[in-house]
């Protein structure tokens, strides 16, 4: 130790310097090298424990919480629009409940609900016009994990209790054996299966899940290739995966 | 094209970059998360000191800047800091040393990248040039969630005197971690 204020260093790293103290060590730490050095190596401490996979949907909870308490306290411009929301609109009322679409009837609803929404958007002054029943409708794109090919789109519809999910998916690695790719809703990191499906030749896959009770709080949808069908909690990797926002 | 440095995000951040910050979660995000559930023994445990961590990033809490050292090791700081907090704030007893092996992964189906294992069997190597006491130390402060007034506590030995072992054993740490990093021989002589 060459410096007084080396005999800080613990106390620094255990964060119990009082602010002027944290001050005066950081200055030091400016202008010892033996010092920062042994900072520089706690760097490395991690990696003395096992890798630890994260949940999909860790990240996406995290990120929204980090961005709202930060929007929340810093209060200067208020919070962007997000652009994967569109506002509240009327979807005629569809009767069907858990059912497998073909890649293109799926892409033609698809179609026609953004449509839906779009005009709808467009010929409204306010996005909450009063004449909007009780439906919200959100679209996302869902995220390729490092390691997939493929791209997905999903369309959550919500109208008059029930939850209408449509996801589609393309460019997808064909399956082999009994795997499907298996949907997933989260809440809180807990996933429940909301169909699967199998790619058609052209690589493509769609399925529509329609949800009658707890329909509310879903943060996170997922899509992973899973050994088999029927899973109730995922056992294959999470291949296409996006934050939703949890209805109100 | 070269990878943009932590420092560089780091400033972007502090201009509400929010991609910049996404960027700095996806680098560390494993690495972080991996050591606080070792360190908490409890996954949600483990998220919530995480989040902690990016908000003080995001918000500008303990300012960052190189001459503070690497970026990581300021993360790791702050990572441990909360973890050790949220420990003792929820009253839940850190994990016991001999059931530390528990929380390792369930996930055998998670592939180890290279570069893990690589810093993994380094890190491991240099800890292995410790003694036994200073290998207590670096397990007591970062993998236990025991502040050094607690290490003190329990061990029966003057609050200095922790400090001081820890920051021996972190310094025997750094040098051996350099010797392993540039692949030279270890002249154990040459220590403290």
């Amino acid at each position: 130790m060459t410096n007084v204020n080396c005999d800080q260093l613990i106390d620094y790293l255990n964060g119990t310097l009082n602010e002027q103290e944290q001050k005066q060590f950081e200055a030091h730490l400016a202008e010892c090298p033996e010092c920062r050095d042994i900072v520089d190596a706690t760097g490395e401490l991690p990696y003395l424990a096992e890798p630890v996979q994260p949940d999909a949907g860790m990240k996406a909870r995290i990120l929204d919480a980090v961005f709202d308490e930060g929007e929340q306290d810093a209060s200067e411009t208020p919070a962007p629009k997000r652009e994967r929301t569109v506002p509240p609109v009327a979807v005629p009322k569809r009767g069907f409940r858990t059912s497998k679409w073909t890649p293109l009837v799926a892409a033609a609803l698809l179609v026609s609900l953004l449509g839906n929404a779009y005009a709808f958007y467009e010929l409204s002054d306010q996005p909450d016009a009063p004449t909007a029943p009780e439906v919200a409708f959100e679209t996302v794109d869902l995220q390729a994990s490092e390691t997939f090919e493929g791209t997905g789109t999903a369309a959550l519809v919500h109208e008059e209790g029930a939850l209408n999910l449509l996801v589609q998916a393309n460019q997808l690695q064909p399956t082999s054996g009994d795997q499907v790719y298996q949907v997933w809703l989260l809440k809180d990191g807990k996933p429940i299966p909301t169909g699967a499906f199998t790619p058609s030749q052209e690589n493509e896959g769609a399925v529509f899940f329609s949800l009658e009770e707890d329909t509310e709080g879903w943060d996170t949808i997922a899509v992973t290739l899973e050994p088999n069908r029927g899973n109730t909690a995922p056992l294959g990797e999470v291949v296409l995966s996006a934050a939703i926002e949890p209805e109100a | 094209m070269e990878k943009i440095s932590d420092a560089l995000l780091y400033e972007r951040v502090k201009g509400k970059d929010k991609e910049a910050l996404e960027e700095l979660y996806d680098r560390y995000e494993k690495m972080l998360y991996s050591y606080l559930c070792k360190m908490t023994g409890d996954r949600d445990l483990a998220e919530e000191a995480l989040q902690e961590v990016f908000v003080k990033v995001w918000r500008g809490i303990g300012s960052y800047d190189e001459s503070k050292g690497k970026f990581v090791a300021w993360l790791v700081t702050m990572s441990r800091n909360s973890a050790v907090d949220l420990i003792r704030k929820q009253k839940k007893p850190s994990v016991p040393l001999d059931e530390i092996a528990e929380v390792e992964s369930t996930d055998s189906s998670v592939e180890e990248t290279a570069e893990w294992q690589e810093k993994s069997d380094q890190i491991h190597q240099a800890v292995r040039h410790l003694s036994e006491e200073q290998q207590k130390m670096v397990q007591l402060f970062y993998f236990k969630g025991y502040t050094h007034e607690t290490i003190a506590e329990k061990c029966g030995i003057p609050l200095g005197t922790v400090k001081s072992r820890i920051r021996l054993a972190l310094k025997k740490l750094k040098t051996s971690l350099q010797a392993v990093q540039e692949g030279g021989v270890l002249d154990d002589k040459r220590e403290l």
